[in-house]
């Protein structure tokens, strides 16, 4: 047994908390000549999250494992159940890398005035609450790292104050909280019905629980989650708010925030509604289905850049629900190939789609614009950056050999198997629309006449220690991009392994272990 | 210009509602109270003081401790989980007996710093909304004063 304690899974939350706090002190006087050490300092915190991250998949996966850390020495269901398993670790991995290679992007690419208005505290608050969402072992407490993480993502939104980003920000805050508002729902319904949130006691008592408990609190579920996932009928609020804060914060959201949601959708689906995985397939399938079509046409008839890329965000959303809808399918492929498939593509995702943005976002602050129809010919002038989007760009359209042919190829394996037809036929529009797309994108930027309509305050690829901080995280997720394509079976793999213990519940309950002495259902006093 | 006997109420009030404040955020452990409440209570204090001797005096005077306070306070709360880890897991309690001679024991723990700092970032939260949104209002009240 290595030195890993349970005790290492509240780091990823107190770590970038404490770290955030520290910024506060620093630079209240002589902003400027204290700026190098809150980058620093945030550096430090995020590059140790993802260490503590990597531990915790090393662990979980490689040896097949789950940790739980009860914290306070509170047994389950009494306390606060802070758990980890090969899911856990996916998630806390991928947003470590996501939120490291974001940070020294908004470096290069920020003002100063909006670094001066607290932009590090509040991203480290913001790795805290998406963190503490992929670890949380009851409801109550993933509700309070989604209210902790849209708090920090709305202020995020508006620092700045521009009139867009307010506008674009009141929808944001409020289509959130009235998804919010949704699940607090449902956790309210798990409460008085099964009269516990923690979810391992939870899936212990909806196996005895009425059949209308669990379809509303499904159903609640789907709604409340799949509007922070942005699924298709309650996408509203992505397309409006992504494109106006700066690049740094929309690539921060496009590879963290949906993730989320998606993340929660499979974790209770899996945990608590098993059974409806299989009886709601149809709904699921359509509900996948619609958003990868959607997503993929409404970015056809975007005018900027990053407004094309949001909308891709959601046509993804489609690809990775499409994982879980089949999840628990099991014809002649290994048990949990679905949500490994899906597992997979949702990591080729935050690699690839956090990498697009930031190019995308690097274009838009060198031509002062993203309005594609007035801007171009950039190749000529910023070669590398040309040749970053560009395979990060094919890598998103799924072409080999990087990860996003791999993470298709799995996924549309899977629903083969399972005999859905019409929804591989959808996936491959999509893919197909986005390619066309992509290209379109890159076309415009980098092709023909060199068109310049705008200035922005920042020009990132002017000085040169701000070109290596846009190009370097930019080359490593194309860099990852290849490696998960090149070792895609590998990869593979750890996503099974990850999938299998996910769709294990018997092992979660047994893990977390919640205290027998609380009455079982049939036992509770019962209202006359 | 603040009312007269909202600044003679404002004499009498802030200091009860100080110690109040204080005796609320010790008792919290056992009984209600705690830092939230605490918390609530000083910022009430500061939104008196805001009515009767105007938002800009009370900027001047704790205004520039509002962010430092939020951090300290995030720090204390994190910090007294750290120091569960003695007890084998983050946020486990420790506990200190001490005898105060004559006046009896003392039992002093770790929840009761996480009050603490529970405290210091509401109350520096609330106040901050507090100012902001006073400014806004004087500032509205100043606007249509002359007509």
């Amino acid at each position: 047994m290595s030195g890993f304690s349970p005790n290492w899974l509240v780091v990823p939350v107190a770590l970038p908390l404490f770290t955030g706090a520290l910024l506060l002190f620093i630079g209240r006087w002589g902003f400027r000549r204290w700026l190098w050490l809150q980058r620093t300092l945030g550096t430090v915190a995020l590059t140790l999250n993802l260490a503590v991250a990597l531990a915790v998949a090393v662990e979980t996966i490689g040896q097949g494992r789950r940790y739980v850390l009860q914290v306070g020495l509170w047994d389950a269901p009494f306390g606060i159940s802070v758990v980890a398993d090969g899911l856990t670790a996916i998630m806390l991995v991928m947003g470590g890398v996501v939120a490291l290679a974001v940070f020294p992007y908004a470096m290069a690419t920020l003002d100063y005035h909006r670094e001066r208005m607290g932009f590090y505290p509040l991203y480290l608050v913001l790795v805290m609450g998406v963190n503490g969402a992929f670890l949380a072992g009851d409801l109550f407490n993933l509700y309070v790292f989604f209210e902790v993480l849209l708090m920090a993502s709305f202020v995020l939104l508006t620092v700045g104050g521009q009139p867009a980003q307010t506008n674009s920000g009141i929808h944001y805050v409020v289509l959130n909280l009235l998804a919010s508002i949704i699940f607090l729902a449902a956790a309210g319904v798990a409460y008085g019905t099964l009269g516990t949130l923690n979810m391992a006691q939870m899936a212990q008592r909806l196996d005895m629980a009425d059949p209308s408990v669990r379809t509303l609190l499904a159903g609640l579920l789907l709604v409340g989650f799949g509007s922070k996932a942005a699924l298709v009928p309650f996408h509203f609020w992505l397309p409006t708010s992504y494109h106006t804060p700066p690049p740094a914060v929309t690539a921060l959201f496009g590879g963290l925030l949906t993730k989320v949601g998606i993340y929660t959708l499979f974790r209770s689906y899996t945990l608590l509604f098993p059974e409806l995985l299989v009886a709601w397939q149809p709904l699921l399938l359509t509900l996948a289905g619609v958003t990868m079509v959607a997503g993929a046409l409404g970015a056809l008839a975007q005018p900027t850049i990053r407004r094309v890329l949001s909308f891709h965000i959601i046509s993804h959303v489609g690809f990775m629900f499409v994982g879980l809808a089949v999840a628990v399918d099991i014809y002649r492929l290994a048990p949990g190939f679905g949500l490994a498939a899906a597992l997979l593509y949702l990591v080729h995702h935050m690699i690839v789609k956090t990498g697009l943005i930031m190019a995308g976002g690097a274009v838009e602050l060198e031509m002062g614009s993203g309005r594609l129809a007035s801007i171009g010919g950039l190749a000529a002038r910023r070669p590398l950056l040309a040749t970053l989007f560009f395979l990060s760009a094919i890598s998103l359209a799924g072409i080999p050999p990087f990860s996003g042919f791999i993470g298709k190829l799995s996924l549309l394996q899977a629903i083969l198997d399972a005999g859905h037809w019409w929804v591989v036929a959808a996936g491959l529009v999509a893919s197909l629309l986005t390619l066309i797309n992509i290209m379109r994108l890159w076309q415009q930027s980098f092709w023909g006449r060199y068109r310049r309509p705008g200035r922005s305050r920042v020009r990132p690829l002017e000085e040169p220690w701000r070109r290596t901080r846009v190009l370097a995280p930019l080359a490593g997720t194309v860099l990852l991009s290849l490696a998960l394509g090149l070792g895609g079976e590998r990869a593979f793999g750890w996503m099974q392994v990850a999938a299998q213990q996910t769709l294990d519940r018997e092992g979660y309950i047994r893990a977390v272990a919640p205290h027998p002495t609380i009455p079982p259902l049939d036992k509770l006093p019962q209202k006359e | 210009m603040p009312e007269l006997y909202l600044r003679m109420l404002d004499r009498v009030l802030t200091p009860v509602l100080l110690v109040l404040s204080i005796f609320l955020l010790l008792r919290g452990h056992n009984l209600p109270g705690g830092g939230f409440i605490a918390g609530l209570m000083t910022a009430a204090a500061f939104e008196l003081q805001i009515l009767s001797r105007g938002e800009a005096s009370v900027r001047r005077d704790v205004g520039r401790y509002l962010n430092r306070a939020l951090g300290l306070g995030l720090l204390i709360a994190v910090g007294s989980g750290v120091v569960g880890l003695s007890r084998g897991a983050f946020m486990a309690g420790v506990w200190v007996e001490l005898s105060l001679g004559p006046l009896g024991e003392l039992k002093l723990g770790t929840p009761v710093l996480f009050d603490i700092g529970v405290y210091l970032v509401v109350v520096s939260v609330a106040t901050s909304y507090l100012l902001t949104l006073n400014r806004l209002a004087e500032e509205a009240s100043r606007r249509n004063a002359p007509q």
